[in-house]
């Protein structure tokens, strides 16, 4: 039982510490490095990536599809947990609905800096074809973005109104802000009954409309006659592979925020065990899934099919096909399995595994496939049959990794980030509930 | 001179610099440096049509023919020793050039019933004079489309105006127009007979638009005659129809034709989605208001 | 006195001659200065014109480099651009049983759309499809399909289908995200990674010219698409497109499909007929994407497939200037 003023104390948001401001230091560099790389390329062109006419995408495209995949963890962690009545979520629902909207802000910036011609931006608007793929991306996104920036404000209102009195004194200009945010609240029971509603409505809705991003992210590779990608597996495929990267992402994360804001007594071991029997369970689907695009194929030995298998198996992209499969997939699940490896410790190592082999994953699957087009590559520089990204492509996606990394730990900074009502409400709840039992 | 002062012979000398060979090779490479044209002249009758005389001008630069571009061309009529011109005409940027005759009546044959025109060029700075001529006589085809036994036939008489006789052992060419080049049906020679007349089966199946078919009869590039050509309407193709899927809903058609179910689809599932993100903003702000 | 008469005929021939003289010399100095002039406002005077380039900057070029070069000036456009020319579906048909990667039709396909990047539009590829079968070459175009994957996957509408059968590529709309690329399965079209660099050969040529998706690359636009667009612009002026008429062997032919008629630049043939006897078949057929170019197999060959490694050179389909 903790009383309301420790949980006060440990859960509102506290100054950053040197290592806190060093770390935003950091992100801060990598990002302005690649802002100046970015303008680098509007100037000149996409001539300063190594993308080229046969590996027409590259990391800026799988970085793209790494972050919708990211982004999905909201849908998980908050809203499939809920409709599915299990409660241990609580403690870290905050953190992954700040992942999400950090993931899909992203992935909309992402996809804008691959776009080679940007200023025509608005064409995606006023030209839009509803029979493209990237059309539907171009109203997913926006619309996902949406509801998972309202599944993170909703909560948060009555921890607004907490925090509005908590700093009244200490810090009014951010009273002043926090009063703002929580719209009045009260806790009135009329405001309590809109703002249940409303969450309710909001978590069941952002259940289908991730499903619908991934399985449209899916689409963009599966409408077209690539082989690779023209499977028909792809989009549960992706929706399986973002379960993982998005539960990979919410173990760091959790483990970070936890040890650096001392919140060892609202996530202990029991969670983490639970999150981590949720990883494993969704990279045995997702092992399942890769058996079905990798191995299966093999069977019937399609020329184009066993070429591209070969490539991954053996060839060119061996060397991260398997460091994927094996350190990214393999290892985290035997690790993920016995009780020991579900401690936080392993846990983290295990989510970092999966988390970049995640990232290398999309790597895996949109370029050696861009490698085998029908017709052979001739009449085109040598430099084009290879392909590794350019010190560009590096600068700029490790901005967008960085500034995603940035708008977490922002948020993470200003935010309860354990909703402070909520865990309020269900000691409470745990409270009467002893009573009553004995 | 008896004694050539040293004053002379430094200016002579001096002279000699400039009397050496390059000044006088300058004087010729001028002249030299204006290349040959030559002017071809073709005559052309269209039965029913224009009358007109194709000019082409070429010359050979670094041993290659090129089309000369923008030359003034001056077309007469010789007759009796005499040029009437009959007009001007400038070729164009591939070196041809049209210049419609008015009618026969405009211009005098000789005595052998020969019209004989010329062309010619006065030549410019870059390009020396030249002319051309072209001589022929008026010859004349009728030709009609017939239906006998249910089979389609072109038949075309060959005759010389003049002489009112009929001419018999040339060989005529039957074409149907088409986009770029004429396509060919009968033989490859189809020489009329002594009554200047043949007879070609028009094979069935050739396809035109609302099942026209424009079929010419040519006379091509005869020496005496020039080339002549009769067009026959001729409604006995095969219509075609289009296939083209523009103006269906497709998957690859612009927006405006977007297939239904797409459209239905989609629309439901933006309205039914951004009308409960509306309802929700509402209820943001009905929760500050209560 | 017969000694002054002498002096003074002596000193009238001198000044005679050195009048003479003088006369020949200054008649021949002013004809090689007037030559000089004349010559030098032929080649290289120093003698200047101002013209502007594509994007608008003013830029100096010596008046002996202008030269007419004959190319479409603008049509009275009497269909819409976006629609096509009535009555027209245009088809190809190249003969594999002739061609011997000669490149004539690369070289002029790269001259007059003033391709300066490192891939052609147009691609003779060395295909062996087994070790035991043979290898012959084989020329590939845009296909211009009637089902065409690349104009379902654009989001702008920046590629289209013309009622003519022709797929176009709006420069000015495409927003570069490489979509119809990567949905081609022909590998056919290329994208513009950098600025063109197209000033030196197009400047001139687009004096006149108003942008058109019916002459794709005059100009080509930095961070778009290009590709081969079968010469609408030749077609209007009731010519073959360039690759057909470049072709030595005459293994292109062209023409409308629904005259059944197409054109190799000397022969015309009936379409049905043709493919009729040579077996004409479609690339890649079974995608369904329902191409507008028919193959004939390389049968009954004219030509030695060894003729043609002279010319072939795995990584370079563009000469560049030096």
């Amino acid at each position: 039982m903790i009383n309301y003023d420790v949980l006060l104390k440990d859960l509102a948001p506290k100054k950053f510490s040197k290592r806190g401001m060093t770390w935003v230091i950091f992100l801060v560099i990598i990002i302005v490095a690649g802002i100046i790389a970015y303008i680098d390329q509007l100037r000149q062109g996409q001539v300063v990536t190594n993308m080229r006419d046969y590996v027409l995408w590259g990391i800026y495209i799988s970085n793209f599809v790494f972050f919708v995949a990211t982004s999905f963890v909201g849908s998980v962690a908050v809203a499939i947990l809920r409709l599915t009545k299990n409660p241990w979520r609580t403690p870290f629902v905050r953190i992954a609905e700040i992942i999400t909207v950090a993931a899909i802000v992203m992935a909309g910036i992402t996809i804008v800096i691959d776009m080679a011609r940007p200023d025509r931006l608005l064409n995606l608007f006023i030209h839009a074809r509803l029979q493209s793929p990237i059309t539907w991306d171009v109203i997913i996104i926006p619309t996902y973005m949406v509801i998972s920036m309202l599944l993170l404000y909703f909560p948060l209102i009555p921890d607004f109104a907490i925090l509005k009195k908590h700093f009244e004194k200490t810090k009014p200009k951010w009273s002043k802000w926090y009063g703002k945010l929580s719209l009045k609240w009260t806790g009135s029971a009329a405001q309590k009954a809109i703002h249940a509603k409303s969450i309710a409505i909001i978590s069941i809705m952002i259940i289908p409309v991730g499903l619908l991003l991934q399985t449209i992210d899916a689409w963009l590779f599966s409408t077209t006659y690539r082989v690779g990608w023209d499977s028909t597996n792809f989009a549960p495929y992706f929706i399986s592979g973002a379960f993982v990267a998005g539960i990979g992402s919410l173990v760091v994360v959790i483990y970070v925020v936890r040890k650096a804001k001392k919140l060892e007594a609202y996530i202990t071991d029991f969670h983490f065990d639970k999150l981590g029997k949720l990883l494993v369970l969704a990279c045995l689907i997702y092992l399942y899934f890769n058996i079905n695009e990798y191995v299966i194929p093999l069977f019937n030995s399609k020329k184009a099919d066993s070429e591209h298998l070969k490539t991954l198996f053996s060839g060119d992209y061996s060397i991260p096909f398997w460091i994927v499969t094996i350190g990214g997939l393999v290892i985290p699940i035997l690790v993920l399995l016995f009780k020991k490896g579900r401690k936080p410790f392993p846990m983290l190592i295990a989510g970092i595994m999966v988390v970049i082999g995640a990232w290398w994953k999309r790597y895996i699957i949109v370029t050696p496939t861009l490698m085998h087009p029908f017709l052979p590559i001739q009449g085109v520089p040598e430099s084009w049959h290879s392909y590794f990204p350019s010190l560009h492509e590096w600068l700029i996606t490790s901005a967008t990794l960085a500034m995603a990394l940035l708008i977490i730990t922002l948020l993470v900074r200003y935010l309860p980030i354990i909703p402070i009502q909520r865990t309020m409400d269900e000691q409470e709840m745990f409270k009467t509930e002893n009573i009553a039992e004995l | 001179m008896k004694k050539l002062g040293t004053f002379h012979i430094v200016f002579l000398l001096f002279l000699g610099n400039f009397l050496a060979p390059g000044g006088f090779t300058d004087l010729y490479a001028q002249d030299a440096k204006k290349n040959s044209v030559r002017l071809k002249a073709d005559y052309v009758k269209i039965m029913g049509g224009e009358i007109y005389v194709n000019i082409r001008a070429t010359s050979k630069i670094d041993n290659q023919n090129i089309d000369v571009p923008n030359l003034e061309i001056n077309v007469y009529n010789e007759y009796e020793d005499e040029e009437i011109p009959l007009g001007k005409t400038i070729t164009d940027s591939r070196g041809k050039s049209k210049f419609v005759i008015g009618g026969l009546q405009a211009i005098k044959p000789d005595s052998t019933n020969t019209y004989n025109l010329g062309v010619s060029f006065e030549g410019n700075n870059d390009f020396k004079r030249a002319s051309g001529s072209v001589s022929f006589k008026n010859a004349d085809i009728k030709a009609e489309l017939i239906t006998k036994d249910s089979v389609n036939y072109i038949a075309a008489t060959l005759s010389d105006t003049f002489a009112d006789s009929l001419l018999a052992e040339k060989s005529l060419v039957i074409q149907v127009q088409r986009l770029f080049s004429p396509l060919k049906i009968g033989e490859e020679f189809n020489f009329t007979d002594e009554n200047g007349a043949i007879l070609v089966a028009i094979e069935d199946g050739i396809p035109g638009i609302d099942g026209n078919l424009n079929i010419e009869v040519v006379l091509d590039d005869s020496d005496d005659y020039g080339t002549v050509k009769a067009i026959v309407n001729a409604p006995i193709g095969k219509p075609i129809v289009e296939e083209s899927s523009f103006d269906q809903r497709t998957l690859w058609s612009p927006r405006n034709k977007t297939p239904f179910f797409i459209l239905l689809f989609t629309g439901g599932l933006i309205f039914g989605t951004w009308g409960v993100i509306i309802y929700l903003f509402t209820n943001l702000v009905r929760l500050t208001k209560s | 006195m017969g000694d002054h008469t002498k002096k003074e005929r002596r000193k009238f021939l001198d000044n005679g001659l050195k009048l003479g003289i003088a006369a020949a010399i200054g008649g021949l100095g002013i004809s090689k200065i007037t030559s000089k002039l004349n010559a030098n406002t032929e080649h290289n005077s120093g003698e200047k014109m101002e013209l502007m380039t594509v994007d608008g900057t003013l830029i100096e070029v010596d008046s002996s480099e202008v030269m007419e070069v004959q190319h479409a000036e603008d049509h009275d456009q009497k269909y819409n651009v976006r629609e096509g020319m009535p009555n027209r579906k245009f088809v190809m048909v190249i003969d594999l049983a002739k061609c011997k990667n000669a490149l004539k039709c690369q070289q002029s396909c790269n001259k007059h759309h003033y391709i300066t990047g490192d891939n052609a539009w147009l691609k003779v590829y060395k295909m062996q499809e087994e070790k035991d079968t043979a290898p012959y070459w084989m020329p590939t175009t845009c296909m211009h399909c009637d089902q065409p994957a690349c104009v379902t996957v654009c989001p702008v509408d920046a590629t289209f289908k013309r009622k003519d059968g022709l797929v176009l590529i709006d420069n000015e709309r495409c927003i570069g995200c490489r979509f119809c690329m990567a949905a081609c399965p022909y590998s056919t079209r290329v994208f513009n990674w950098s600025e063109p660099n197209q000033e030196f050969t197009l400047n001139m040529d687009m004096v006149n010219h108003q942008y058109s998706p019916e002459h794709s690359g005059m100009p080509s636009v930095k961070g778009t698409v290009d590709k081969c667009d079968f010469c609408p612009h030749q077609v209007q002026k009731n010519e073959l497109p360039h690759c057909v008429t470049a072709c030595p062997n005459g293994v292109f032919y062209f023409g409308d499909k629904y005259e059944d008629t197409v054109n190799n630049g000397e022969e015309t043939v009936r379409l049905s007929k043709l493919l009729e006897e040579k077996a004409g078949y479609r690339l890649m057929d079974s995608l369904g994407t329902e191409p507008s170019v028919y193959y004939l197999p390389p049968v009954d060959r004219l030509v030695d497939f060894e003729d043609g490694l002279e010319e072939y050179n795995e990584f370079k389909s563009v000469d560049k200037p030096e």
